[in-house]
């Protein structure tokens, strides 16, 4: 990884949860999505293929998002992802469990 | 469930790699050119790895490959196939017969909470009386019924015999049969004091008597000229309770009335210490079969006490499979079947042992790819797993080959043996299970030597194809080893039945016919079947001028005897002896030529019951070193000893028991024995003459002597399918070893053929290369077929179990097939070129 500092270790699950949020604005292919979670954490959040691929896959696996070949930007074919009603519906339910849990830390920090 | 189903439809879409993905990532690194990429193949293998499990998809890959080899070398995989699948066939269908005998529960509702039960008597577990059966079924609490049943010898429906059994009122409520047609029968229909004559019919007797009559129910028919009216046929599925065939059902109280004549028939339904009718029940809803067998003990207790019987209750619970029932232990039927097993697991270990072989040849064509795949990384572990996948794609595809034929195999044999009978022939999971499981274990058996072998670590030396020979003689050993025991037993048995059938029995079997009559059971009781038998014999007489005639309880070698107590003049009457014996008519010797080597024959006309013949072995065992002959022995009589007649084979070919010989009143249904030419159709015609509803049936005696040696000869039959067969495959084996040789050593001969070697000398050298594997093998075989043999001694009808001319013969076949085996690549050994063997390689 050279020079560059180390991107965050995530919470496991996190990654999911930011995808799907992602989604919500449009859909998005690959490089779209690791792009936007870059620029909106202000490069705190980078990346890599190696864990986006696989979690993309795994919400395929799950029906959370459907995928589907179109044209990109610079007239490239590229894969889109989807949300779909079950992964709104998934996102929401994690949003809700994220939030409790990284209250739940804050408390733990601040009382410690 | 969802999930699965987008899994498996990744799976179909992707099976070859998932090129969408690549493209994908090919994609995301186009757009960051701002930097190195990392790791794509692992980015790739990740992501993929989110559908399937790598290892179930290496495994699948390893069968794909091993599927694509197979093709391309057709002629092996058929070869392998085909053998691994007849090794693999022919156990799966022993086992097909074995588990439908022995495995399976009565075809019942719930089979778990039916148990049989058996009293506990000192000559092992026997039945129950049905005075005794019914105090039971009154009282027991923890069964929520009892059944009983009472083998029935048959009866004539129309022109043909049917077989059936007599059960208790509630059998098919209880065992909760399905009717196909009307209803099982009622509890009114099985009074002891109002017999019924009804009967319920089996689908199959239904389908093949009635035409499938859909107004069955409530036909009359008539059994034994009874008539009986049917209320029901059973399901399809339902076969019976009873190991044999059932055609039909009738209430146990009927009995009274298909054998109207029968006087014994009341005292067997209702005096308390009469045996013996079989008991099943059906256990109440959680009552365990400990509860069940106390209760019926103290049941046992209270009513043999009330009847002043001096016996003890003991019951003993099984479940109803043929496996669990304790009178199998005795029937002998295991180690029947044990032999059996013993011979196809043999065939099976020779086709893992040919697979092996063929193997082991294949990995010396494969070691420069092995070689590869070892020396670029692969571990050792991957790549035998490798070869073991290919071992275990084979060995699958010979055990749905083999399964195939146990579809068809079993019925068509035992059908071929023993005529129709009421098993369910077809496999079913068990038997799959048990050919996977041994598809597993032959796939260990041929597959594991060669691929370790393959695969040693030290490669370049075991290029050398030294330890190769090695592993190769031992499995030739093997090979040669196991067809010599098969094909010995053939040999054998073979000479058994031969010699069965050419030893003297000590009776003549030649010109004579025995001639059995058929009276209607509705109208013949003990007198009137005694005055038929006097006036035959009398009207016979007259037609008879050698006087060529004997009646008999049972004609010889019939494979029924009657056994009796007896005690001599002066013993304790609480130790009697127990003996076979046999009724007949003087005539009975003069027929079969057995003489009486001292005293006399019985008088021809008055008899009295109080005089009986031993045979020679009965004088010898009873009366060691004194004449018999005036002596007086208690049977139910006092019965005086006039004479003693010579041994003959009349009850087992294999050996002589002692036997006493009562004259015969007639009262039973004897069988009639004649040998004069053109006797039988007078006699046939004189019975026809007293009652034209007697059947009468002619039949040579060696018939008896034919159904006698059915069992060897099958077993000789059997046995010698499977030693040809192991031959067959041994001498594929030596013909593949000693090719095997030639071509390894083709440079070498050549040398010694460039220095002057005679074709004589290679063929030599060739053939002695690979003598010790062939001598060690034949050697092991001779001691297993020893072994063998000590088994099969009931089965030689007194021929020594080292008879030499089946050895010989064994040994003699085995050196014929060995050198047509090595005949044609020692033909090559000594044809080849010296300049052309010495660019080898």
């Amino acid at each position: 990884m050279g020079t560059k500092k180390t991107p965050q270790e995530l919470l496991p699950g996190t990654l999911d949860l930011l995808i799907l949020r992602t989604l919500t604005r449009g859909a998005a292919h690959g490089y779209g999505i690791a792009e936007h979670l870059k620029s909106v954490s202000e490069d705190v959040l980078q990346v890599g293929e190696s864990s986006l691929y696989p979690a993309l896959q795994r919400l395929l696996l799950n029906g959370w998002v459907v995928a589907e070949w179109g044209a990109s930007e610079n007239n490239r074919r590229a894969r889109y992802y989807t949300l779909t009603a079950a992964g709104r519906k998934q996102l929401t339910a994690e949003r809700a469990e994220f939030e409790t849990m990284v209250a739940a830390i804050q408390k733990v920090l601040q009382t410690a | 469930m969802r999930k699965l189903f987008r899994r498996i439809r990744y799976w179909i879409h992707n099976w070859q790699g998932d090129p969408e993905l690549a493209e994908e990532l090919e994609f995301h690194r186009t757009l960051r050119e701002d930097r190195a990429m990392g790791n794509m193949t692992m980015a790739r293998e990740d992501a993929r790895a989110v559908w399937i499990w790598p290892w179930l998809e290496s495994v699948w890959q390893d069968a794909a490959y091993a599927v694509r080899t197979l093709r391309r070398q057709p002629g092996f995989a058929l070869v392998a196939v085909l053998t691994l699948a007849i090794g693999i066939g022919l156990n799966t269908s022993l086992f097909t017969v074995f588990n439908a005998l022995a495995f399976r529960p009565w075809p019942v509702k719930d089979p778990a909470r039916v148990v049989t039960a058996f009293s506990v008597m000192k000559q092992g577990p026997g039945g129950f009386g049905i005075a005794e059966y019914r105090y039971l079924a009154e009282r027991a609490k923890s069964f929520s019924g009892l059944i009983a049943m009472q083998e029935w010898n048959g009866a004539k429906l129309d022109q043909g015999k049917v077989s059936g059994l007599y059960v208790s009122g509630n059998y098919f409520r209880v065992l909760g049969v399905q009717m196909e047609r009307g209803r099982g029968f009622l509890d009114v229909e099985d009074k002891t004091e109002s017999p019924e004559a009804v009967a319920v019919v089996s689908y199959a007797l239904w389908k093949a008597r009635f035409g499938e009559d859909p107004e069955i129910v409530g036909r009359r028919i008539r059994l034994d000229d009874v008539p009986v009216t049917v209320v029901g046929v059973a399901s399809r599925d339902f076969a019976g309770t009873s190991p044999g065939r059932s055609d039909l059902w009738v209430p146990l109280s009927a009995m009274q009335i298909l054998h109207p004549n029968d006087a014994g028939v009341r005292d067997l339904l209702t005096k308390p210490n009469y045996c013996c009718s079989s008991v099943a029940g059906r256990l109440g809803p959680e009552v365990r079969p400990e509860q069940a067998r106390a209760e019926l003990e103290l049941l046992r207790g209270q009513f043999f006490a009330q009847f002043k019987i001096d016996r003890r209750g003991a019951v003993l619970l099984s479940g109803t499979q043929m496996l669990a029932n304790p009178g199998t232990k005795r029937s002998g039927i295991i180690p029947v079947f044990l032999l059996m097993f013993a011979g196809v697991t043999l065939v099976l270990l020779l086709a893992c042992a040919n697979v092996g072989n063929l193997l082991l040849a294949r990995a010396a064509a494969r070691r420069r790819e092995i070689a590869i795949r070892l020396s670029v990384g692969a571990g050792r572990g991957r790549v035998i797993r490798q070869l073991l996948t290919e071992s275990l794609v084979l060995a699958c595809l010979a055990a749905g080959a083999g399964v195939a034929i146990a579809y068809w195999l079993p019925s068509y044999v035992v059908t071929l043996a023993a005529g129709p009978v009421g098993l369910r022939l077809k496999p079913d999971g068990l038997v799959l299970a048990y050919s996977l499981a041994l598809a597993s274990l032959a796939c260990l058996a041929f597959g594991l030597a060669p691929a370790l072998h393959a695969t040693r670590p030290d490669t370049a030396r075991s290029l050398s194809g030294g330890d190769r020979l090695m592993l190769r003689g031992a499995l030739l050993a093997v090979q040669v080893a196991i067809s010599v025991v098969l094909l010995v037993t053939a040999g054998l048995m073979a000479r058994g039945i031969q010699r069965a059938r050419s030893q003297d029995p000590g009776f003549a079997i030649k010109d004579v016919s025995v001639i059995s009559f058929d009276l209607p059971a509705s109208s013949y009781n003990g007198p009137r079947k005694h005055a038929f038998f006097t006036q035959l014999a009398r009207e016979v007489e007259g037609v008879s001028e050698a006087r060529q005639f004997g009646f008999a309880s049972n004609t010889p070698l019939s494979n029924r005897r009657q056994v009796t107590s007896f005690r001599k003049d002066g013993e304790s009457a609480s130790q009697p002896a127990m003996v076979t014996f046999l009724s007949v008519s003087s005539g009975y010797f003069n027929v079969l030529r057995i003489p009486i080597v001292v005293g006399r024959n019985f008088e021809p006309a008055g008899q009295d019951r109080k005089v009986i013949l031993i045979n020679e072995t009965a004088a010898r065992r009873y009366w060691p070193g004194e004449s018999p002959v005036g002596k007086t022995i208690y049977l139910r009589t006092p019965s005086e000893i006039v004479g003693v007649v010579k041994d003959a084979y009349t009850s087992d070919l294999s050996q002589i028991e002692p036997l006493f010989y009562q004259p015969i009143d007639g009262a039973e249904a004897p069988e009639m024995l004649v040998r004069e030419a053109g006797l039988s159709q007078a006699v046939a015609a004189i019975a026809k003459r007293i009652d034209s509803r007697v059947e009468v049936r002619v039949a040579p005696l060696s018939e008896n002597l034919d159904r006698w040696l059915a069992g060897s000869r099958i077993g000789a039959t059997l046995a010698a399918w499977l030693g040809a067969f192991a031959l067959l495959l041994a001498s594929i084996g030596i013909f593949g070893v000693f090719a095997y040789v030639v071509q390894q050593r083709t440079r070498e001969i050549g040398i010694r053929m460039a220095l002057g070697a005679r074709p004589g000398q290679v063929i030599g050298l060739v053939v002695g290369s690979h003598s010790r594997p062939l001598g060690a093998g034949i050697a092991l075989g001779l001691l297993g077929a020893l072994g063998a043999s000590r088994l099969l001694v009931r089965y030689l009808y007194g021929l020594s179990p080292l008879d030499v001319v089946s050895y010989g013969v064994v040994i003699a076949l085995l050196a014929l097939a060995g050198a047509a085996a090595t005949i044609v690549p020692a033909r090559r050994a000594s044809r080849i070129d010296p300049a052309t063997a010495l660019r080898w390689d």
